[in-house]
């Protein structure tokens, strides 16, 4: 690892930089277009993210969960690495920082050219295996490097759903000897023994996280941040309604707003902030699209059922406007709450989870429940073809959004949907939407280059008569 | 005899197999050693660790499964393909890893894809947790009732508890039986090779357990020893092998493997199931325990401590990390081993591999000749101090 790489603390890093870019519309537009110029490398993304409404809100939400891991030890708090698809509603409630490591990878990836790549590397120096999946080993690699803020504890919920996930947090626990908590997966998601395991392992995790935090579970702080909760599935539900419609009623960036504000913030008020913004967004758009007025030009719509791609300038974001490809979702952005319109669709009948506060027992079976239906946690648990699984879900999700293609995007490391996404794609391909499947590593550009990655998506439009 | 086990480990069937099954005797693979096998013994299924070897091309396999997964479930894959598993009456997946786990999909897939009447009429999804806790074991012990009724209801057969309990009494024994085969390998110098002590242990998951019973008693009771002589003691560590020929790889002229965690073989230490407690719960708490797999997260200290001690038992001088390419289970694991044996001064060696097809044999044997001259080096050094 450069040492300049070395001189600041990773997160800290982060922190400043997301801050600044938070900051920078506080003036005029013209001292706004100035202070570009001054930031080339970060200009893009800065571009990209301001062309929605939300975006000021979005990086200064980003910049606030990097300030609370980087001053969680000063303010005698403990932190918790964990990952994306773990609800850190829990860790609120208990007061304990989260770091999940996907999403400060992500950060990183958006900002800077370089990319994670000298922490991806540095996770194979550390004896950590290169194939695994690049989402956790672009910030693991600092963490393991102890350039970053410390780590008390360290919480998964992927076992069994992905070997790449459990065994990143896994061996950084025992290489950094740390406590480690894994909530286990079964195959299938609607059966009573299943939501009872689920119970069962959720309370032993409420017992884990009271031993090494220290702290007593506030109730009454569970409560009101699951109330919360409540109230942003709700706005997600408005939010989805808005997503369905042709063109597209949102700046097309609103999908990744969505989830990586729920992986960061859910329960919070700052959330509940940022998806207000979005549906004030989307209802005034709305209005002028059924007055006549052309808001987003879309020639075609596609429906990611995996991941997007993350690295430098949210390049994907901007090729997909160039392109004018309208997008709406994709496996990140859906939490299964029971009054959200993917819960109501045929195919995922009884999955819906509701939110229920009026006992202790009510308010952890409510959690375990939305911790179960957490992205990837949902889908891609049992044989793909199964009820309530991937395919079901990518088929639901392309028809509700109106599809005209599905793209399988991932990273080489996710060796779960590598076992099945040929099969996947044969069988999206047979119920009419054109499938495009990348190759290409959405964390780490040096896999595959953006251009290659672009040229081939962009060939598959051509050649599948799409645009 | 041990030609007899050597042949049976390296093919895929054979005629005990087909003795039994003739017979009227149905035979069952699965594909993880979470699965208990004393389950399937009691109905008097064959149970049959299904294999992976001398598999010629990967062209379905390529087919269904993506690029970035490890080639053992690729290779079973392809031999379902091919047919070579038709006489399974039925097969149990485990989610043992991400890439096995898939083989599920796999193989209904193709044969629809294919056309191919390759899926054994009974096909079962056995889910194992990755934790052990009193209600992860309870989870288990309702995974086997399940297995159990569908059993009953596909092939027709009654459970009895009583079975149940035999074939765990008669399991216990068969331990027993690996137990002393393994001592031969902690002689010094060794009996037994570890070439030859994965054929007996491989050929026990391919054939019907009571012949191999009686088989295995009679090989060790009239089994006079070779001595291995001057080479180096290796321990094996990593990916699940099946594989003869890649253990005579490692072995080559110059070590001998003394002690091994490989997943077809008995591993680190035999443990037993307990006769005493009720059937089920036994044995979900063995097969639980059993955590040699870094399958189950968070043992990794526990499992550090065996290695250690099948290190000392066996005295072992260096031990062989491998992993087959995209097992991050036991690359990573094997990542934490290797700084942890090092610091403790047992040297290591590090590779990843290819299942299958001994397309990288040299390359293989030039990193083991390596690492053997460096513990030849090891011990001048040690001598002259």
């Amino acid at each position: 690892m450069r040492q300049a790489l070395k001189e600041y603390n990773f997160d800290w890093m982060l922190w400043r930089t997301y801050m600044a870019g938070s900051r920078l519309k506080k003036g005029t537009q013209g001292e706004f277009e100035l202070a570009l110029q001054y930031i080339p490398y970060f200009r893009q993304p800065v571009e990209q993210v301001y062309k929605a409404k939300a975006g000021e809100l979005f990086l200064k939400m980003t910049a606030q969960y990097l300030e609370n891991i980087v001053n969680a030890h000063a303010q005698g708090k403990k932190t918790c690495m964990t990952t994306f698809c773990f609800s850190p509603a829990i860790l609120y409630a208990l007061d304990i920082v989260p770091v999940m490591l996907e999403l400060l990878t992500v950060m990183m990836t958006f900002l800077y050219k370089r990319g994670t790549g000298e922490f991806l590397d540095f996770c194979n120096e550390a004896g950590f295996t290169e194939t695994s999946c690049s989402s956790q080993r672009g910030s693991m690699g600092a963490y393991l490097a102890d350039i970053s803020a410390q780590i008390d504890m360290v919480v998964t919920d992927s076992s069994g759903v992905c070997d790449t996930n459990s065994n990143a947090f896994s061996f950084f626990a025992a290489y950094k000897d740390k406590p480690f908590f894994q909530l286990n997966m079964p195959p299938w998601l609607v059966e009573q023994r299943v939501t009872e395991y689920h119970v069962q392992d959720y309370k032993a995790l409420v017992s884990f996280f009271e031993e090494h935090s220290g702290k007593k579970l506030d109730y009454d702080k569970l409560k009101s941040i699951l109330q919360e909760l409540h109230k942003q599935d709700e706005l997600i539900t408005e939010l989805e309604y808005y997503l369905t419609y042709k063109p597209l009623p949102l700046p097309v960036t609103t999908c990744l707003f969505i989830y990586a504000g729920r992986f960061m913030f859910a329960g919070m008020p700052i959330y509940t902030q940022l998806l207000e913004t979005l549906v004030a967004e989307g209802r005034e758009n709305l209005k002028l699209i059924q007055n006549g007025q052309v808001i987003n030009k879309e020639k075609a719509r596609g429906f990611f059922c995996y991941i997007d791609h993350y690295t430098h300038s949210l390049r994907l974001w901007k090729m997909l406007e160039e392109l004018n490809i309208g997008y709406s979702g994709n496996i990140l952005s859906h939490f299964f709450a029971e009054s959200n319109p993917v819960s109501k669709l045929e195919s995922n009948k009884g999955v819906g989870y509701t939110i229920k506060t009026d006992t202790l027992e009510d308010m952890l079976v409510s959690i375990a429940a939305i911790n179960s239906r957490m992205p990837m946690i949902k889908s891609i648990r049992g044989p793909y073809d199964l009820p309530y699984m991937w395919l079901q879900d990518t088929l639901a999700l392309a028809h509700m959004y109106k599809a005209d293609f599905i793209v399988y995007n991932g990273t080489p490391g996710c060796r779960n949907t590598w076992g099945m996404v040929k099969l996947l794609a044969q069988d999206t391909e047979k119920a009419g939407f054109p499938t495009h499947i990348m190759y290409a590593d959405a964390f780490d550009d040096r896999v595959q280059s953006w251009d290659a990655t672009r040229d081939r998506f962009e060939e598959f439009l051509r050649v599948r008569r799409l645009i | 005899m041990l030609d007899e086990f050597y042949s049976i480990a390296q093919s895929i069937n054979n005629n005990y197999i087909e003795n039994e099954k003739a017979h009227g005797k149905p035979c069952i693979g699965y594909t993880c050693s979470y699965f208990p096998e004393e389950i399937l013994h009691s109905f008097g299924i064959i149970p049959y660790r299904i294999k992976g070897l001398n598999v010629h091309s990967l062209q379905v396999a390529d087919a269904a499964f993506g690029p970035f997964i490890c080639s053992h479930p690729k290779c079973l894959l392809q031999h379902f393909a091919d047919g070579d598993y038709s006489f399974l009456d039925g097969i149990i997946v485990t989610p043992g890893c991400d890439s096995m786990r898939r083989i599920d999909e796999c193989i209904r897939k193709t044969a629809v894809n294919l056309d191919l009447p390759i899926v054994p009429p009974f096909f079962f999804h056995y889910a194992v947790p990755h934790k052990i806790t009193e209600y992860s074991i309870k989870w288990l012990v309702d995974e086997l009732s399940r297995c159990i009724e569908h059993i009953e209801k596909h092939f027709g057969l009654s459970f009895s508890m009583e079975k149940l309990k035999s074939s765990i009494s008669f399991y216990n024994k068969l331990r027993k039986l690996w137990e002393e085969l393994n001592a031969l390998r902690l002689h010094e110098p060794p009996l037994l090779s570890g070439a030859d002590a994965t054929a007996v242990f491989v050929a026990g998951l391919s054939m019907p357990r009571d012949s191999y019973h009686e088989k295995l008693s009679q090989f060790i009771k009239h089994y006079s020893g070779q001595e291995y002589n001057n080479r180096k003691r290796l321990m094996l560590i990593g990916s699940a092998n099946d594989d003869v020929d890649f253990i005579k790889i490692v072995e080559g002229d110059y070590a001998v493997v003394v002690a091994d965690t490989l997943c077809y073989g008995p591993r680190l230490e035999v443990d037993y199931a307990n006769e005493q407690d009720e059937p089920l719960r036994a044995l979900a708490v063995r097969y639980l325990n059993h955590s040699h797999c870094p399958r189950m997260y968070g043992g990794y200290r526990q499992r550090l401590a065996k290695v250690v001690d099948a290190i000392q038992k066996a005295n072992v001088e260096g031990v062989v990390l491998q992993n087959i390419r995209f097992c991050d289970l036991h690359g990573a694991e094997n990542g934490l081993l290797e700084r942890d044996l090092e610091k403790m001064g047992i040297p290591c060696l590090r590779l990843e591999r290819e299942y299958g097809p001994l397309a990288d044999y040299e390359r293989l044997r030039m990193r083991i000749d390596a690492f053997i001259e460096r513990l030849d080096a090891r011990r001048v050094v040690c001598d002259r101090h």
